[in-house]
């Protein structure tokens, strides 16, 4: 299977889901944004949760079939038309060769992520197919997808990937008669953040730490893959010490000198030496990640052992969603 | 620690105490300070660590006084050797219990880096302000700077950037004010107390007083960083001529 890019988009990558054994060498994990869009991209369609998938900003991205292709997309920053036809995302795709992908861009969100069966071909780099782009290496030349660029698909085709491909080969647009209820993974209200309280919590002033869970924080726009500036009420300390620098995550949300929140994200440094007001839940991550600048969120506080059980239980449903798709072949 | 949540968040023993940082990832505080104890009792407990790993270990990243410790919950929840009603609870109590074990075990010795350094002007735009800033001339500052043995105790700003600490006191100098769009790659600069390599052409604050041909970073490599925390480095003085052969770029 391939594709040849005739508009790109605006930020257009591809990432799997991290390089995560390199860290201690200063090297980010990189890897989807929206882990979450991205899984069920691959899920959908039979693959490996941690196949190669497209990264698109925004969208505005047109990509010509160059062969007949068996994809599914995700996320909340386009929908995807063929022939003048929406297509439904998180569904197994059938698009016969020499027909164009549009995906257009809609407000709701500001990622979209595209697999094909066996996911996309590019050179494993320290374990990962993610690009990096400070760093200039990894996915497509360790660089944003360009006009012009082919990408072909994997031979490593999953026992449903063949299943699937049979039977929705045909000379037209096909796809199956089910799809991922996405819904199901959503929480209850999408500006609300969960957060961790960080390991610096307590060096805030109480008048700080009621406005960082009570107020409104807006995304402004220096917001890209290693981290997020949001605006608010400044988030002032008690307590001067200076931290040594420290391991810090995608999810960790520092405050600078000056008092305002940054959130560090998959491309985020290894180490930090900002004091962590707080840890963003890993099940709300990727809501974060389809955050478009002038968005508006709350965080609100949980505990390490409520972050963690709801971790568990959103792995465990992605596998019994594995297993589900799997069920298809009986 | 009481938090405003109840829930205690930290577990103390007597020499480290240990700190959540996400669902998967814990962090070991061994100190307080940039010191050589705590320097190695971050990378004693790393390589013992490493030895010994837990079912759903992934990796470690040494600090100055800490180490983060990655883990797979999922791994974590059903390792039959580990114990406790949450991941984070069954880590602490490894990690505590591995402490314990063997808290004196022979001392690692450290791995010794010869890095080659050109300390010649050309490479050195902060030489001449630094040896001012501390009223001494140039030559007194090559001397000082490359003859005392460093610790690296961070890599971390950037893939491959190391932070060494052993800098004599007596050449602390604060960052430039103002930094410089750009940094030659290999750069060797001093910021406070500290010094650091520049791994790749960035922007940065620190007093550039020398450079190395060598590639601190590079992706070709299996182990792309030529420095790892807990290494221990000795500056070697080259001249120009020196530089430029082994930098290649007279070839």
């Amino acid at each position: 299977m391939k594709v040849t890019f005739l508009k790109p988009g605006m930020l257009s990558t591809i990432q799997d889901m991290g390089r995560h054994l390199y860290r201690a060498q200063g090297i980010p994990s990189a890897g989807a944004m929206d882990t979450l869009s991205m899984r069920l991209a691959n899920l959908s369609l039979g693959n490996p949760s941690n196949a190669a998938v497209i990264e698109m900003t925004y969208a505005d991205v047109l990509i010509k079939a160059e062969t007949d292709l068996l994809i599914a997309y995700s996320g909340t920053s386009s929908v995807l038309y063929v022939s003048g036809k929406a297509l439904q995302d998180n569904r197994p795709l059938f698009i016969p060769a020499g027909q164009n992908l549009e995906f257009k861009h809609q407000d709701t969100g500001s990622r979209t992520y595209l697999a094909v069966a066996g996911g996309w071909d590019v050179p494993t780099v320290l374990g990962s197919k993610s690009t990096y782009l400070t760093g200039k290496f990894g996915g497509l030349k360790g660089r944003i997808l360009k006009k012009g660029d082919s990408l072909i698909n994997t031979n490593d085709l999953t026992e449903v990937n063949a299943y699937l491909l049979s039977r929705l080969k045909s000379s037209q647009i096909n796809f199956t008669n089910w799809s991922i209820h996405k819904e199901h993974f959503s929480p209850p209200d999408k500006n609300i953040i969960r957060i961790v309280p960080g390991n610096e919590f307590t060096w805030f002033r109480a008048d700080s730490l009621l406005n960082f869970l009570s107020s409104t924080y807006t995304l402004g726009r220096n917001a890209d893959r290693m981290g997020y500036h949001f605006a608010g009420p400044p988030l002032m300390r008690s307590l001067q010490t200076e931290l040594l620098s420290t391991g810090v995550v995608p999810g960790t949300l520092q405050v600078t000198h000056n008092g305002s929140l940054v959130l560090l994200m998959a491309d985020g440094q290894t180490t930090g030496g900002y004091p962590r007001i707080g840890q963003v839940a890993q099940i709300d991550l990727p809501l974060c990640a389809q955050l478009k600048p002038g968005d508006s969120i709350q965080f609100s506080a949980i505990s390490r052992t409520e972050a963690e059980k709801l971790y568990l239980k959103r792995e465990y449903e992605l596998r019994k969603l594995a297993i589900a798709i799997h069920m298809i072949l009986k | 620690m009481i938090t405003p949540f109840g829930k205690s968040h930290h577990l103390y023993t007597s020499s480290f105490s240990i700190h959540f940082l996400s669902e998967s990832a814990i962090t070991i505080v061994f100190g307080q300070g940039i010191d050589e104890i705590t320097f190695d009792s971050v990378h004693q407990f790393n390589a013992q660590l490493n030895r010994l790993p837990f079912e759903g270990f992934i990796s470690t990243v040494p600090a100055y006084a800490s180490l983060t410790v990655f883990y797979d919950p999922l791994v974590v929840m059903h390792a039959q050797e580990l114990q406790g009603l949450n991941g984070f609870e069954r880590v602490c109590n490894y990690l505590i219990e591995l402490q314990q074990k063997s808290p004196l075990i022979k001392k690692k010795k450290r791995e010794q880096v010869h890095l080659p350094v050109c300390y010649d002007e050309a490479l050195a735009p902060d030489l001449a302000y630094v040896a001012s800033y501390h009223n001494i001339s140039p030559e007194e500052l090559i001397n000082l700077h490359s003859g005392a043995i460093y610790q690296v105790y961070m890599i971390g700003f950037v893939p491959g950037f190391a932070y060494l600490g052993g800098m004599p006191s007596i050449l602390e100098t604060p960052r430039k004010e103002i930094p410089r769009k750009q940094v030659p790659a290999g750069s060797i600069g001093i910021a406070g107390k500290q010094t650091g390599i520049y791994p790749l052409q960035i922007s940065g604050g620190w007093q550039i007083i020398g450079c190395t041909p060598l590639q601190l970073f590079n992706i070709e490599r299996p182990s792309p960083s030529l420095l790892e925390a807990g290494d221990e480095v000795l500056f070697e003085i080259i001249d120009l001529q020196e530089f430029k052969f082994l930098s290649g770029s007279n070839s």
